[in-house]
């Protein structure tokens, strides 16, 4: 699957914008020959993470207890950008009131969790632990 | 305590905590069955590396594939469901150890199951680790006194040696087991058995045994049951290794009891067949060699330079009607260094331990057992191998010189010496006199069914009269002339008193 949407991918890059709709008929009769239209959810988003990934585009997920402000967005932005040197950045902003404070940023399957509630997890751990 | 302490205390535990925020890799289930799941995500995670679910559940990464990877659970996997996170912990699964684990039953991530409440180590290992390297060996030279005759005799085994036992059920594997670990007291060894997919009221019946025979002080069992996740009883081995590990790193000489590695290899079979390895011959999967190759050559010798100490291993084995050339007996056979054979047959003829002594070989251990030992085994082998064949060419005719008759009732003798009760470890410098006894013919005229008596009675009284000779093999591990010439004169007067 990841070598098609590669494949996909290269295709449709370089071509031009004139190009564009004939290179895409193209890339739907492909899928249909090879009888894979039934699995387009799954190459597009792989698809999807490849342009990412070429483009350098990052897609990130803040979840938080309450709506953040938007100068905190704005400098949480400019940190992520320096920290995984990515051209631009998506952020999805998330409410999850469980949280209770803090902020969860996650980046693909890297996680940093700046939640009270997993603060609060911590302790739980270490007061167990050392008891 | 009053409340103002647990106060003042806790607040000094919440000051010393600190709190690392740090990136985690965190991957979401996708599926979960029969013990095993299935991750999404977990990009950067190596094999082997353990991850934590969000219950708290531990597993260990095994399957790396190109977009999931396939985790084995340990302990309860029903509590875990779809979508649940799990995080990438970036070490090796580590058990704790320490010399508090002496006495202790533990579970294969050492947690303690004895309901003695909770375990005070402070430090960990990894259960799988590179075994010691061919510099940091040392030649195998220092007996382990099984306290059983036959194997003491005929199959020395030596520190750091690794001696399988195999054979039917019900042949008495792990009373020869048992029987080995009650005869370490005072012998400066501490005893692992690991337990691997036993009954538990099999293990109670062990562990009051041990306990009663003062044996628990020196023991640990690592225990994975029966009922418990086939993930368990996969780790179990490498957890009582990695135990052993610590006893050995503090310069002790350990024994570790592998019970049995068949149920291990079909634990490991399971897992390998549900996360969709290639199975091989029997459905085994093609690395169950180096399962156990790994696994048993942990066993060692060190030398004093890295710190001595050792592990021997005694891993147990479970044939099906005798089959050794199977698949699991055949690998282990040729891992280990040599194997004691029970038989069904010797088993119900009243031999016990049914060890077959024509098939049993000790490879190394020779080098280890003490040169009285020598001395009087050495013959002993081979009375009982021309027992065996003439026994065989005795039963079709009945004129039979002197000199056949002769070696028949002397491998008669030696035969019913060999007998010993289960849990009745002998000792041995006794040993030396009763087989000292046999093969220089002085029970040549005991009546076959007094062998049992003279033999208990010869090492009461040659005890406290042959007090040189004892001596001398206690200290020595040789006799002298003298202390012979005082304990033939001892047996001679024995003799005459003995009717």
């Amino acid at each position: 699957m990841d070598n098609i949407a590669l494949a996909i991918y290269l295709a449709l890059k370089d071509a031009s914008k004139q190009e564009q709709p004939g290179a895409l008929r193209k890339v739907v009769e492909f899928l249909y020959k090879k009888r894979l239209i039934s699995r387009k959810d799954e190459i597009l988003e792989r698809l999807k993470k490849i342009i990412n990934y070429h483009e350098k585009k990052l897609e990130v997920k803040v979840s938080s207890a309450a709506p953040l402000e938007d100068s905190v967005n704005k400098e949480l932005a400019e940190n992520l950008t320096r920290r995984y040197g990515a051209k631009s950045i998506d952020l999805i902003e998330n409410i999850d009131p469980t949280l209770l404070g803090g902020f969860k940023i996650e980046v693909g399957d890297e996680v940093i969790d700046l939640s009270i509630k997993n603060k609060v997890n911590k302790l739980q751990e270490y007061l167990i632990k050392s008891a | 305590m009053s409340t103002n302490n647990i106060v003042e205390n806790l607040k000094r535990e919440i000051e010393n905590f600190s709190l690392e925020v740090k990136a985690e890799k965190v991957g979401k289930v996708l599926e979960v069955f029969d013990g095993i799941a299935k991750v999404h995500g977990l990009s950067d995670i190596k094999s082997s590396e353990m991850v934590t679910f969000a219950g708290g559940e531990r597993g260990v990464a095994l399957n790396l594939e190109e977009d999931a990877v396939g985790v084995i659970v340990l302990g309860d996997f029903s509590k875990i469901k779809e979508g649940d996170e799990v995080k990438a912990t970036g070490r090796i699964l580590e058990i704790p150890v320490g010399d508090s684990l002496l006495g202790r039953v533990v579970n294969p991530v050492g947690l303690p199951i004895d309901g003695r409440g909770a375990l005070k180590a402070d430090k960990t290992y990894p259960i799988e680790k590179v075994a010691p390297g061919v510099v940091t060996r040392q030649g195998v030279d220092q007996p382990v006194a099984t306290g059983i005759k036959v194997i003491d005799a005929i199959i020395p085994v030596g520190r750091g040696q690794r001696e399988l036992i195999i054979g039917d059920r019900q042949t008495g594997k792990t009373a020869l087991a048992i029987d080995a670990i009650l005869n370490q007291k005072g012998q400066n060894m501490i005893c692992v058995y690991v337990s691997i997919g036993q009954k538990d009221s099999k293990l109670r019946k062990i562990e009051t045994r041990l306990e009663e025979g003062g044996a628990m002080a020196y023991t640990v069992i690592v225990s994975a049951g029966a009922s418990e996740a086939a993930a368990l009883s996969y780790i179990a081995p490498y957890a009582g290794v990695a135990i052993a590990e610590y006893f050995m790193d503090q310069g002790k000489d350990v024994l570790i009891i592998y019970d049995d590695l068949s149920k291990h290899a079909v634990a490991y079979r399971e897992i390998s067949l549900l996360l969709r390895r290639p199975p091989g011959r029997e459905a085994y999967p093609g690395d169950v060699f180096y399962l156990h190759s790994r696994l048993l050559e942990r066993a060692c010798r060190r030398n004093e330079k890295y710190g001595g100490g050792s592990i021997t291993a005694f891993p147990i084995i479970e044939t099906q009607a005798g089959d050794i050339s199977a698949y699991i007996p055949t690998n282990v056979i040729s891992i280990t260094d040599g194997q004691i054979f029970l038989e069904t047959d010797l088993f119900y003829k009243g031999i016990r331990p049914a060890v077959n002594v024509g098939s049993s070989v000790s490879r190394v251990g020779s080098s280890a057992q003490i040169k009285a030992m020598k001395k009087v085994a050495g013959t002993l082998k081979l009375d009982l191998a021309q027992f065996r064949e003439l026994e065989a060419f005795s039963q079709f005719g009945s004129d039979l010189d002197e000199g056949t008759k002769r070696q028949l009732e002397r491998g008669k003798r030696a035969v019913e010496v060999l007998k010993q009760l289960q849990y009745a470890p002998v000792k041995t410098e006794h040993q030396v006199v009763t087989l000292y006894a046999l093969t220089k013919g002085y029970m040549d005229d005991v009546p076959l069914e007094k062998i049992k008596e003279f033999e208990q009675k010869l090492t009461d009284y040659s005890e406290r009269n042959a007090k040189v000779f004892y001596k001398e093999v206690v200290d020595k591990k040789m006799w002298s002339d003298k202390g012979e010439e005082e304990l033939k004169k001892v047996i001679e007067d024995f003799k005459k008193s003995f009717k």
